[in-house]
């Protein structure tokens, strides 16, 4: 350490005094004051207009009614820009000597070419200079639909990414796919970076701890994700960074993309202040339809719940039939409040904000609350020092009910079970029944008394240096700290009846030492990020500029995990405590760290021609010391083929406004592809009847196993016709990951179950399309329309070994094949005859395909003589939750102070496992089932087809009236400005064929494999929600 | 004044960034875990994974008891499923070409077995390194006798098993997995003979095992099943059969069938009084043996429900029974090359007329004496009858009704197919018997 700090030192000095004399040399001239106005095409001023005087280190921001001013010191003929978000930047020479006024209009900037992208650069750069396409999703995109959840106000916002929600629940998980999966093994969620603090995203599970949930590829990754912790009325804008061409600035944690956000800021002037709030109603869209048949087969419900899969039974008994969808649903209602003061005096700008969001679940007893303090301040210390300070504190509380994968949450208590049951009736102690002879939890238990709860305390803080010691120079470092406490209870309260004990009830003789169950779990994380980044702009020649940038960045996360769970609970207590039984605990602890350099040069050729390249080295803790070191490379340039004269000077330029040529190639790695601790072979220990235990892990890791490396090129054009009303943006990608880590399925004689290595490879492949268009553009009335058109295919090449089948919690056969689709269904399918129509056997069921199968995707088809098949059971794919395509259309209509927002999303051409629709018709509560009862079947015949998993695939292919929103600006009310009253509605409408509630569903949460499964999850809600927001 | 500032900051930027980067460690090692290297040097490591080998074995609905009784329960008719939508127990209750490599019962069993082995290996080849030899010997028992277990297991159910854990292992025919399983008893008991297990080893294991008496007992089931009489014979007549080896239970750990099948009528109970036997070979209706493996419900759902060893949360399941070594003794004296059928008789007659009381868990027919002469024929029958009344869901039924010949109708398959985890993974996989 000592040895090394006096090289700097010199150094430093060496750098450091050119600087000085630069400076010292620029303070002997007289200031000039430069002030205006700065408005757009209608005359009005535009708000939060960066002014800058190219190379002083000078400028202002412009206040609420566009107006600036600021001093400086210049000599000579020199530039002032204005550059906004959303406008076409303009340069003004200004000179130096007397005080004078630059009143100036900007454009609209419809291709946002001149944007300003802080992503990836210390400096920011604009989109013209960029070589990959980086989407930006501004704040008033976000807040149209009606939700208080980030990554749902980004659904269908941008390009190449797939934002599914994943769970009806009001703190439901979503999950974003930027260009496909992205890895086998890890989570494939894009790298979140909230004012340059790395946030995390992660679920993990403080309630549902039963041990049922062990096991992430089989159950999945349930539950909510931590970014639900972000209020979205704070952000100014969204940028996503879709692959490794974008991201390799980002290093290698960005192998699946980034999505940088970026809160509000104060700008100059009197203090803003905003207020808004909205009143929401959640409801279930529709319902399903259930078996109204009269009578059920056997005896009466209370001796024998499940008749349809005994065909022996034949007899029947009169039923009434109730629907218990009308009980678990509700009508839900929520609030959503937010304020802000906004403001800044000399070389203060300030941005506080304070926000209360109270939102019910369609599911009785359930809801999602969370209020949130943020701080943004930016402090100038001198004139070429700017210190920035953002704190954020959250608190959110979820009240919940098991989740879907359990038989006691509360849509698979009413889907598991025969509606013919009495669930209300209670004997004279107030108790209510078992619901049949099977042990299931009555509904009204798992609504009544089942209680979890889950709370976060989490504080997000960022502090960043920004120094211009000189022309041409920028330093900045940030460091950004993530920290909270996840804890979580769950609440089983011991039975009056008989509930199976592997539903944490006593059995038959309700045995005091396992009914009920009781369990807390604290999960607590801290990330701290060093970011050091220093750019050097420089004039090589005339035309040609230099951008140098170098970096350093060093991240640091601890993790913690404790759970304490008992069971046999004592009446009235909820705590562990009460427990007569301690189940095994946990105890779980993780460590690691990152840190990487980076080069990249930048030239820019007057304005139109653009080349960069870069090279970063990276090292991540998780891997073994010879093998954590990667180096990777990007290399991106982007011609502006309308910025040359002959283009200029032709009639083409009349209506053709602009285009712009890019291609783009980058790598990346996967530096948390693995756990911090997932490369050891180790032994766990668990205490077994009184003793102590080691275990040792079903997976065997290779020690010596390496990060992934992504390789990603991307090319596309941005044009835009008839005076920019008119654009058109087009990216295609081919994005290739080998060195894949993936626990694969090896020989159970090996000793292990699977081996996790770097195996094979996947890739993506796609394009995505973007079409803008203004058909009216008038005084009172504009009418813009928005196309996105995504399509990924993805397909697995190689993984070490023909077929991985993994069985799944929900009964769903996922597996990898090469050359097909991560995560496609494989299994028993229909026996057809030639013309494709199903064969059945005399008695009229319908039958599995049977054979010799060959390969794992190939086989030949045997019929004995009767025509029936023969041989053994045959597998095939038989599903693929990847959809063919996603598309959004968005068309806002604005007449004077009205203004109309629509937002269709499409999901075309996936899959889904829908498991809950067989098991509706298992239990007797489906249609089909109906169908049996009412003899329109043969008796048997869901019995004979229920194996078959061909019959559980469903149209998972949609169009939703995603986000509809009618506003009406009213303006200034006795002293109060601008007031904004809007309805708004969110997944109001789905047009879809799916069998079940909504297509749009994933019961394993955010799998990274396990995907289109329908499995007791909540089905998103329809939103209506009246807000009022006002400016003060 | 600036020239101070400036090179201050400029250097302290630049010296926090080499700090940050010297001080980055990233060598982090688990708290919570323990590597191979430390697990298998102690003796207190290796004890551990000794006890974890019989909490694979006998844990959860994933252990391999639970799915050796449900696999031989099922296929033999001594239980009834109640709920089809208990996948893998539905393909076992239809049988034939219905049980398949996706099976993960057969799975789950294939795959804790060779798990035990494993691990089994790793500690008899590492306790032989310890100084302390009686701590050794311990080990080596009680590690082997999961081994034992485990390759016999595998070798009651397939035609071909493993020879040994390893990529692309090679099979060997049942009957050598048997010899092998006998292989894994004499290395233990040889090293028990050598040095004594010491008083310091036993408190580190469960309560239960009895790990001399069991070794012996293992010994005689596969020297039996391998058709070695004479060594059946005298493993049989070391063990004590005073004494109980039982792999036991707690609230923590509950019982795996309880826990899945008798506590509920969701996946399977016992299915009659008749034990599933055919009427030849049923037990009487005085045998009370009968009551205690089966019961009546009283619920409305099904008549019968499982007893006996799986009665409760905390039942302790017998390892082996003293009423199966004193019928392999009398199945040995008559199947032997000379068949000895009056001592046959005898110890036949010494479970027929076993009181519950003088059984050590209880176990007692308790009804009169078979009057002799008795044929060989009529001698096997009779053994036959009592071992799968005495047996009755311990997962040895379907090598009994192999090993009597007893007609095919009365299992729902023979020889079950390799897991395909097996097979998509090791070229060595036999082809699956056809029925």
């Amino acid at each position: 350490m000592t040895n090394c700090k006096q090289p700097i030192m010199k150094r430093v000095k060496q750098i450091a005094l050119p600087v000085v004399f630069v400076f010292l040399s620029l303070n002997l001239f007289a200031q000039t004051r430069i002030s205006g106005k700065v408005t757009d095409k209608a005359g009005n001023g535009i708000p939060a207009v960066s002014v800058t005087l190219i190379g002083a280190n000078a400028g202002a921001i412009t206040d609420e009614g566009g107006v600036y001013s600021f001093t400086a010191t210049f000599r000579g003929e020199s530039t002032v820009e204005f550059t906004s978000i959303g406008y076409k930047s303009k340069q003004v020479k200004v000179k130096p000597g007397s005080d004078q006024t630059v009143n100036i209009t900007l454009e609209n900037d419809v291709l946002g070419m001149d944007e300003v992208i802080v992503t990836g650069t210390s400096a920011g750069t604009t989109r013209r200079q960029l070589g990959n396409y980086i989407a930006t999703v501004k704040a008033d995109q976000l807040n149209k639909g009606s939700t208080g959840n980030v990554l749902a106000a980004l659904q269908g916002k941008t390009a190449g990414a797939q934002v599914t929600q994943n769970s009806g629940d009001p703190a439901g998980g979503l999950s974003v796919r930027l260009r496909g999966v992205s890895t086998l093994y890890s989570s494939s969620e894009p790298l979140y970076i909230i004012d340059g603090i790395i946030v995390s995203n992660a679920s993990t599970r403080v309630t549902n701890t039963q041990t049922g949930y062990d096991g992430q590829r089989f159950v999945g990754t349930i539950g909510t994700n931590k970014l639900s912790d972000i209020n979205p009325a704070d952000i100014e804008r969204i940028e996503v960074l879709n692959g490794a061409a974008a991201a390799a600035i980002y290093g290698s944690r960005a192998n699946a993309g980034v999505i940088q956000i970026f809160t509000k800021k104060g700008s100059s002037g009197a203090p803003v202040i905003n207020v808004s709030t909205s009143f929401m109603i959640n409801q279930l869209r529709k319902q399903v339809e259930t078996n109204q048949a009269p009578t059920k087969f056997g005896g009466a419900p209370d001796v024998l719940t499940q008749d349809i899969l005994l065909p022996a039974l034949t007899t029947t008994t009169a039923v009434n039939r109730t629907n218990f969808q009308d009980y678990i649903f509700r009508t839900a209602r929520g609030t959503d409040n937010n304020i802000s003061v906004s403001g800044g005096k000399d070389k203060t700008k300030y941005y506080l904000s304070g926000s209360y969001l109270n939102n019910q679940g369609i599911i009785q007893n359930t809801d999602f609350s969370r209020f949130s303090f943020r701080s943004n301040i930016e402090q100038g210390i001198n004139k070429w020092m700017t210190a920035t300070v953002g704190l954020n504190y959250v608190y959110s509380k979820a009240n919940e009910k098991p989740d879907g994968n359990s038989f006691f949450s509360p849509m698979n208590s009413i889907i598991i079970l025969g509606n013919y049951h009495d669930i209300f009736t209670r004997d004279a102690l107030g108790n209510i029944k078992a619901v049949g002879e099977r042990g299931r939890v009555n509904p009204v238990s798992v609504i009544e008394d089942i209680k979890q709860q889950q709370r976060t305390s989490r504080f997000l803080s960022n502090i960043g240096l920004k120094l211009k010691p000189y022309k041409g120079l920028t330093i900045d470092y940030t460091m950004g700290i993530d920290n909270y406490a996840q804890e979580g209870n769950t609440f089983i309260p011991p039975f009056a009846y008989n509930v199976n004990t592997a539903f944490w009830g006593g059995g038959l003789s309700l045995d005091p030492t396992l009914n009920g169950y009781a369990s807390a779990a604290t999960s607590t994380y801290f990330q701290i990020n060093h970011e050091l980044n220093a750019t050097y702009t420089a004039n090589l020649t005339r035309d040609i500029v230099s951008t140098t940038q170098i970096g350093y960045s060093l991240q640091y996360e601890k993790t913690g995990y404790t759970l304490l769970q008992g069971r046999g609970l004592a009446p009235l207590i909820q705590t562990v405590n009460g427990a007569s039984t301690i189940l095994p605990g946990a105890d779980a602890r993780g460590e690691q760290s990152i840190s990487g350099v980076y080069l990249q040069q930048n030239f820019k050729y007057k304005n139109k021609l653009f080349l960069t390249g870069a090279v970063r080295r990276d090292g991540s803790s998780v891997f073994a010391e010879n093998e954590r070191n990667l180096v990777y490379v990007k290399g991106s340039g982007s011609y502006i083929v309308s910025e040359e004269e002959f283009w200029s000077n032709s009639s083409v330029s009349k209506w053709f406004n602009q285009l712009k040529l890019r291609v783009a190639y980058g790598q990346s790695g996967n530096l948390t592809g693995i756990g911090p601790y997932e490369r050891f072979n180790s032994y766990s220990s668990i205490a077994y009847l009184g003793r102590t235990s080691f275990l040792s892990s079903s997976v065997s890791a290779n020690t010596q196993m390496k990060p992934e490396r992504q390789n990603e090129f991307e090319a596309g054009a941005d044009l835009s016709f008839l005076g920019n009303r008119l654009n058109l943006s087009v990216n295609v990608y081919n994005k290739k990951i080998k060195d894949l880590l993936f626990d694969r399925l090896i020989a159970p004689t090996t000793g292990f179950s699977s081996r996790l290595d770097n195996f094979g490879s996947i890739e993506n492949k796609g394009i995505e399309i973007l079409i803008g268009g203004t058909p009216v553009k008038n005084k009172d009335f504009q009418w813009d329309i928005n196309l996105i058109y995504n399509r990924n295919r993805n397909k697995v090449i190689n993984i070490g070994s023909p077929l991985s089948l993994f069985s799944t919690n929900a009964g769903a056969p996922v597996a990898l094949l090469p050359g097909y689709a991560v995560g496609v269904f494989y299994g028993l399918f229909f026996a057809r005859d030639a013309n494709g129509n199903p064969i059945k056997t005399p008695a009229g069921y319908m039958v599995s395909e049977k054979g010799t199968q060959n390969s794992a995707n190939s086989y030949t088809v045997q019929r004995d003589a009767s025509g029936q098949p023969t041989g053994t059971v045959l597998r095939k794919v038989i599903g693929d939750p990847n959809p063919d395509y996603t598309a959004t259309v968005t068309t806002d209509l604005s007449y004077k102070k009205l203004s109309l927002h629509l937002q269709f999303d499409a999901v075309q051409g996936g899959d889904v496992f829908n498991a809950d629709w067989r098991t509706r018709q298992g239990v007797g509560n489906g249609k089909e089932a109906e169908k049996e009862h009412l003899g329109q079947y043969p008796r048997g015949y869901i019995n004979a087809i229920y194996a078959i998993e061909e019959w559980r695939i469903d149209d998972g292919s949609f169009v939703k009236l995603r986000e509809l929103s009618l506003a009406y600006n009213v303006g200034k009310v006795k002293g109060v400005g601008d007031i904004t009253l809007a309805l708004s509605g969110r997944n109001l409408i789905s047009w879809d064929k799916y069998k079940g509630y909504d297509p749009e569903v994933n019961a394993a949460g955010q799998s990274t494999l396990l995907r289109g499964i329908d499995f007791g999850a909540v089905p998103i809600p329809r939103t209506f929600s009246f807000s009022v927001k006002a400016r003060l | 004044m600036k020239t101070f500032k400036i090179k201050n900051i400029i250097a302290l930027l630049l010296l926090g960034a080499i700090t940050i980067s010297v001080s980055c460690k990233k060598d982090y090692t688990d708290p919570g875990r323990a590597t191979e290297d430390q697990v298998f040097t102690t003796p207190k490591g290796l004890t551990g994974v000794a006890v974890g080998l019989q909490r694979v074995y006998a844990a959860g609905r994933a252990s391999s008891l639970y799915n050796l009784v449900t696999i031989d329960g099922l296929l033999t008719r001594q239980d009834t499923l109640l709920n089809p939508g208990n996948q893998p127990e539905a393909q076992l209750t239809a049988g034939g070409n219905a049980v398949d490599g996706t099976n993960t019962i057969l799975a789950g069993l294939w795959t804790s077995s060779n798990k035990i082995i494993y691990d089994a290996d790793l500690v008899i080849a590492n306790a032989k390194n310890l100084g302390d030899k009686g701590f050794a010997s311990g080990l080596i028992g009680y590690a082997s006798i999961f081994k034992a277990l485990s390759i016999g297991n595998m070798s009651m159910l397939w035609e071909k098993v493993p020879d040994g854990t390893g990529t692309n292992v090679a099979f060997i025919d049942r009957i050598s997995g048997f010899n092998k399983a006998i292989a894994v008893i004499n290395d233990a008991q040889a090293a028990i003979s050598a040095n004594a297990i010491s008083a310091t080893f036993t408190p580190n294991i469960p309560a239960g095992i009895d790990i001399v008496n069991t070794l012996n007992a293992l010994k005689a089931r596969y020297s039996l099943y391998a058709g070695n009489y004479t060594q059946a014979l005298s493993a049989a007549n070391a063990v004590d059969l005073t004494k109980k080896s039982s792999l036991n239970a707690d609230a923590s750990n509950l019982n795996c069938i309880f826990e899945t099948c008798t506590s509920n009528f969701n996946v399977y109970q016992a299915l009659d009084s008749t034990l599933g036997l055919p009427l030849a070979v049923r037990p009487a209706l005085t045998d009370k043996r009968v009551p205690f493996y089966v019961g009546l419900s009283g619920a409305a759902a099904y008549r019968w429900v499982i007893k006996g060893f799986y009665a409760g949360g905390s039942t302790a399941v017998p390892i082996y029974l003293p009423g199966e070594i004193t019928l392999i003794k009398a199945e040995c004296y008559a199947r032997q090359a000379s068949p000895d059928l009056s001592n046959a008789l005898t110890e036949l007659n010494k479970v027929v007329t076993k009181v519950p009381a003088a059984d050590p868990f209880g176990v007692g027919a308790d009804l009169p004496a078979i009057v002799g002469p008795l044929t060989q024929q009529q001698t096997l029958d009779e053994i036959y009858r009592h071992r799968s009344t005495e047996t009755y869901m311990s997962g040895l039924r379907l090598e009994d009704q192999r090993r009597f010949a007893r007609p095919i109708s009365e299992r729902r398959r023979n020889l079950m197919p390799y897991p395909f985890r097996e097979r998509d993974n090791n070229p060595n996989t036999p082809a699956d018997p056809p029925f």
